[in-house]
């Protein structure tokens, strides 16, 4: 193998500075104001006059390296060689004249790309690594926000909403991705308690680490077998044992399955930021299309596009309806999984004799 | 205090509590700066040391903490 | 090069509009064992829905502990191409802005000696180089430190810091996010590669209360700007969008959540006094209305995920602090906060489980700040309270 050259540590990122568009090195901090042009191009003016003018494209954010090469032959030929993502795996081409606007356009959508995803719309999707990836997952992540935007698509390069609407998956209940605050996110779940390899656990396994790993106290000591048992009735299957003691396995394919929560938000924008509330606890994992959850989602977006107002999020309207009303149009049934039983149960009962029919 | 002797009180501190408790980063710190009166920065850059010749590393086991490398 | 493993249920997904993550791993494919290996292996887990990753064995670069993930096959045999495929987490810059010399540089280094596929990026804000071998991981660091490029953080750590564009490319942008970003990622680089928390510490800085990070819902110390005084009105400005079709009275006056705005149909007024800053009428009439002159950052402290005793969002702890080079206030603050935490956290513990174990109140007073108003939504419901020595007559 040819030489390594010699590495350095702490040395931190580079500095953002050499990587900016000139445009936005010279404007920097002097933006005036911004319009949207279309689902997935907008301009921004600077106190100088100058413009820059953004379109932006989805990506599956996992991306090979050859697309990546791709994207900069993009770059380079439009927007001399720079380019940005967005915190939602978006890809952001940034030019500085209006005529550069439309052969980039046309270069991207020749290319296969989808142009869209700013203003009220959905973005793309948050999301976790699933099985690509991940130990703990209790479905796959891409394939699920494939699924969705396949289905979803029209939302991202056409049609708008009453506001925006942020979608996200975790692929199980650790929730990587911060889809507790979201406007729709679906999570992996699983429904049966771990199994305990007794035999394993022995080698596998710090016996106090994995009963300290249960946030409900549900596993306890057997000393008889030097293992562990489980209080089925205590275990919420949050996997957290599993995490700490490989010897103990959750993954229940008969089982494991998807729940939808919504109605979070993280702007402050008129109303506090919110975290996201249950809808449906449970929907059948079935690869690859996922059917039963994109339909389920696809009818929750629709009920809030037709009852929501303008500038309305998810959440905001339905707490203006109320949830109740909610379960009502959408036809989502509610179960005994929707009352809260956890921590904070209690802030979340009707301590109050107002509701509607 | 000499560096070395440092390093020294260091090691066998992490090799003594192997397999009984698991030691993070600032539990070391604590625990030498306390019993033997040397200023926790002075132990962090020895613990440094010896991670840096690989001699101690860091491990990921629902935390990080502080081992002896495995023997190949 | 022909694919090695036949994938008709993921071969599904390489059809419709949305860009295809199938094609991805296939593209790599073609001249990577790794992605050939990977497609077996994740066609298994669609068959049979469960995931064939599982933990185990330490990796990483001398010196750290912290910017590599280990990731084993639990089929190695079958797929012995992602018997290892550990992830490596690089440091992104500040807004992720990048030229193409430098994006084409990385993907030269992953072609090397990785699997040639990434995440353009994490969750946690790193470039995700997504599956490479043990014996691997220091040619690759080498190749990254020699080229200015440095691992991101990863367990009982500093996280990677990140950030909105802000100042960037957008005028709502109160403070300088990439700019304190990038200097929070340079003082804490020691904290980041060496974890020594009892458990992660994730910073995120937005600029505006729009938080388009979402640092409220996943940051311990959620930096976000603000101000202080008048918005500032253009009323002409405000009368074009009047004529231009907007209905000022229903989608800007009467969502305002604090009721302190008036139009009569030709002034829009303000009472400064009782916004709160929520944004919506900026962000709705952006060429009319700016936030006011003085500018700085609200702190906030404390959100995590649902596990382990359910999710929390980041309160308030500084209402207002000015966010100036060298930002020593607030690297200040940080330590005091580490330092109370680091004495009474438990492992895995994050620094608002633990304020929620021993109180905000002992939190307040240990780490020495004033309660305000701001960090509360209302004030104790019981009559339970605490007094200390010296607030007693003796
Ligand atoms: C109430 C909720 C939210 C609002 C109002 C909001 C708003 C926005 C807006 C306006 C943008 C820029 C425009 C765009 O992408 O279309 C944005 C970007 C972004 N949002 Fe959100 N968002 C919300 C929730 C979330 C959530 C829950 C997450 C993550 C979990 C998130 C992550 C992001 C990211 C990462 C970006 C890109 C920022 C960047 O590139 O630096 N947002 N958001
Ligand atoms: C009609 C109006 C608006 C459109 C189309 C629009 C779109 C955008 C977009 C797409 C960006 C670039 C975001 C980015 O670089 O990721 C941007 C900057 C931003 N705008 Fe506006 N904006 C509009 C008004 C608003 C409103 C009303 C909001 C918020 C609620 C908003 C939020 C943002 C955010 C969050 C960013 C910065 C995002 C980032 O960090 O990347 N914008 N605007
Ligand atoms: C080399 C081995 C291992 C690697 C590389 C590894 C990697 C990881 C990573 C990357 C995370 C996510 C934390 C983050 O975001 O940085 C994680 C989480 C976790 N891992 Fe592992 N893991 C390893 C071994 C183990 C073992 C052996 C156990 C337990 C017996 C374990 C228990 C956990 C637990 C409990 C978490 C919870 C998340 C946390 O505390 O941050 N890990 N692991
Ligand atoms: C017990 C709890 C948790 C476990 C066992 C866990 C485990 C893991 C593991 C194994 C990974 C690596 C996935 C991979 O690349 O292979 C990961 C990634 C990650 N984790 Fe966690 N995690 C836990 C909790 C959390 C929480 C509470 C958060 C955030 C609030 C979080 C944030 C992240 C993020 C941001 C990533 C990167 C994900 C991505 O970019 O796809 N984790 N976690
Ligand atoms: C340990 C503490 C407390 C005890 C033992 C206590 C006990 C009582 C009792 C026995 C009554 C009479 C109930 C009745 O005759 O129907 C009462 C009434 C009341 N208590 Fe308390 N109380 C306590 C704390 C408080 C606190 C902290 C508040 C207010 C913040 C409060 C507010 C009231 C009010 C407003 C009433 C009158 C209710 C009404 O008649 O409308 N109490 N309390
Ligand atoms: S959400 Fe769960 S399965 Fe997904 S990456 Fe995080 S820990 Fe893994
Ligand atoms: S799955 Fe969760 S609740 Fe059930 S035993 Fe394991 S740690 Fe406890
Ligand atoms: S958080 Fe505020 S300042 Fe930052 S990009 Fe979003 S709107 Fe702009
Ligand atoms: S920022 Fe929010 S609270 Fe303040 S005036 Fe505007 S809409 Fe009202």
């Amino acid at each position: 193998m040819s030489e390594l050259p010699q590495r350095q540590t702490d040395i931190g990122p580079p500095h953002y500075e050499q990587f900016l568009p000139p445009v936005i090195k010279k404007n920097y901090g002097k933006w005036k104001y911004h319009e949207q042009l279309g689902p997935g191009h907008m301009v921004h003016v600077a106190e100088s006059g100058d413009k820059v003018w953004t379109v932006r494209v989805a990506s599956p954010r996992l991306l090979s390296t050859d697309t990546i090469k791709d994207i900069c032959d993009i770059a380079d030929a439009h927007c001399d060689g720079h380019l940005r993502f967005t915190t939602r795996n978006n890809i952001e081409f940034m030019v500085d004249d209006e005529s550069k606007v439309e052969p980039l356009m046309k270069e991207l959508t020749e290319k296969g790309f989808m142009i869209g995803g700013i203003g009220p719309r959905i973005s793309n999707v948050v999301h976790t690594q699933g099985w690509v990836h991940c130990h703990s997952a209790a479905t796959d992540a891409s394939g699920l926000v494939k699924a969705l935007m396949d289905d979803l698509g029209e939302y991202f390069t056409t049609k708008s909403l009453p506001n925006r609407v942020r979608l996200a998956v975790a692929c199980c209940v650790n929730m990587c991705g911060a889809v507790h605050c979201s406007d729709i996110a679906l999570v992996g779940v699983h429904k049966t308690p771990p199994r305990i390899e007794h035999e394993k656990i022995k080698n596998l396994c710090e016996i106090p680490s994995t009963i300290a790993s249960c946030p409900t106290s549900a596993i306890s000591p057997d000393p008889q077998k030097k293992s562990v048992k489980i209080k089925i009735e205590k275990c919420m299957y949050c996997g957290n044992c599993y995490s700490v003691c490989p010897a103990m396995p959750i993954a229940d394919p008969k089982n494991d399955g998807i729940a939808i929560v919504i109605g979070g938000k993280v702007s402050n924008l008129r109303s506090n930021p919110k975290f996201s509330k249950l809808a449906v606890p449970w929907l059948p994992n079935t690869p690859p299309r996922w059917t039963e959850t994109v339909a389920a989602v696809r009818k929750i977006l629709e009920t809030y596009a037709a009852g929501a107002k303008k500038h309305e999020r998810v959440g905001e309207w339905v707490e203006r309806i109320g949830w109740e009303k909610f379960f009502k149009v959408t036809g989502l049934e509610f179960t005994l999984q929707h009352v809260d039983d956890f921590t904070f149960a209690r802030e979340t009962w009707r301590m109050a004799a107002t509701f509607k029919w | 205090m000499e560096k070395d002797e440092l390093k020294k009180i260091i090691y066998e501190l992490v090799e003594k509590s192997m397999g009984k408790k698991k030691l993070k980063q600032s539990d070391i710190l604590k625990k030498v700066s306390a019993d033997h009166g040397v200023d926790k920065s002075e132990v962090k850059a020895a613990l440094r040391e010896l991670m840096d010749a690989g001699e101690l590393i860091f491990t990921y086991f629902g935390g990080s903490f502080v081992e002896i490398p495995p023997k190949e | 090069m022909s694919m090695k493993h036949q994938t008709p249920l993921l071969d599904e997904l390489e059809k419709g509009p949305f860009p295809s993550f199938v094609k991805e791993i296939k593209r790599a494919a073609e001249h990577s064992d790794y992605a050939q290996d990977l497609l077996g292996l994740l066609e298994l887990s669609y068959k049979e829905k469960v995931t064939h990753w599982k933990h185990g064995g330490i990796v990483g670069v001398r010196g750290y502990g912290a910017g590599v993930i280990g990731r084993y096959s639990d089929v190695p045999d079958q797929f012995p191409g992602v018997a290892h495929f550990h992830t490596v987490r690089v440091n992104q810059p500040s807004g992720f802005f990048y030229t193409t010399k430098a994006l084409r540089e990385i993907c030269d280094i992953w072609d090397k000696y990785g699997s040639g596929l990434t995440n353009m990026h994490g969750s946690t804000g790193d470039i995700i180089l997504l599956g490479t071998k043990t014996e691997n991981l220091e040619p690759i660091f080498a190749e990254l430190s020699s080229r200015d490029w440095d691992l991101g953080g990863s367990g009982s750590a500093v996280r990677t810091p990140s950030c909105c564009l802000g100042a960037a490319r957008c005028e709502w942008a109160n403070i300088d996010t990439m700019s304190i970003t990038n200097e929070i990622t340079q003082h804490y680089q020691d904290e980041m590669h060496r974890p020594a928390f009892p458990y992660k510490f994730k910073f995120k800085v937005a600029g505006c209360a729009v938080d388009c990070i979402a640092s409220i819902a996943r940051a311990d110390m959620s930096i976000i700007g603000t101000w202080r005084g008048d918005i500032q009105i253009d009323q002409n400005e405000v009368k074009n969008y009047a004529q231009s079709g907007m209905d000022i009275q229903k989608e800007i006056v009467d969502m305002c959540p604090t009721e302190c705005i008036s139009w009569d149909g030709s002034e829009l007024k303000i009472n400064n006094e009782d916004c709160n800053r929520c944004m919506h009428c900026i962000a709705k009439m952006t060429k009319a209305l700016r936030p006011g002159s003085e500018k700085g950052a609200t702190i906030l402290l404390g959100s995590k995920a649902p596990i382990v005793t359910g999710a929390l969002m980041s309160w308030v702890i500084v209402p207002f602090m000015k966010m100036e080079p060298p930002y020593d206030e607030l690297f200040d603050l940080v330590d005091r906060i580490w330092e109370w935490w680091d004495e009474h956290g438990k492992n895995r513990e994050r620094v608002g489980e633990l304020i929620e174990r021993l109180s905000f109140t002992r939190f307040l007073k240990d780490v020495g700040l004033d309660p305000q108003p701001a960090m509360v939504k209302e004030p104790r419901r019981d009559p339970f309270f605490f007094w200390s020595e010296e607030d007693v007559a003796k």
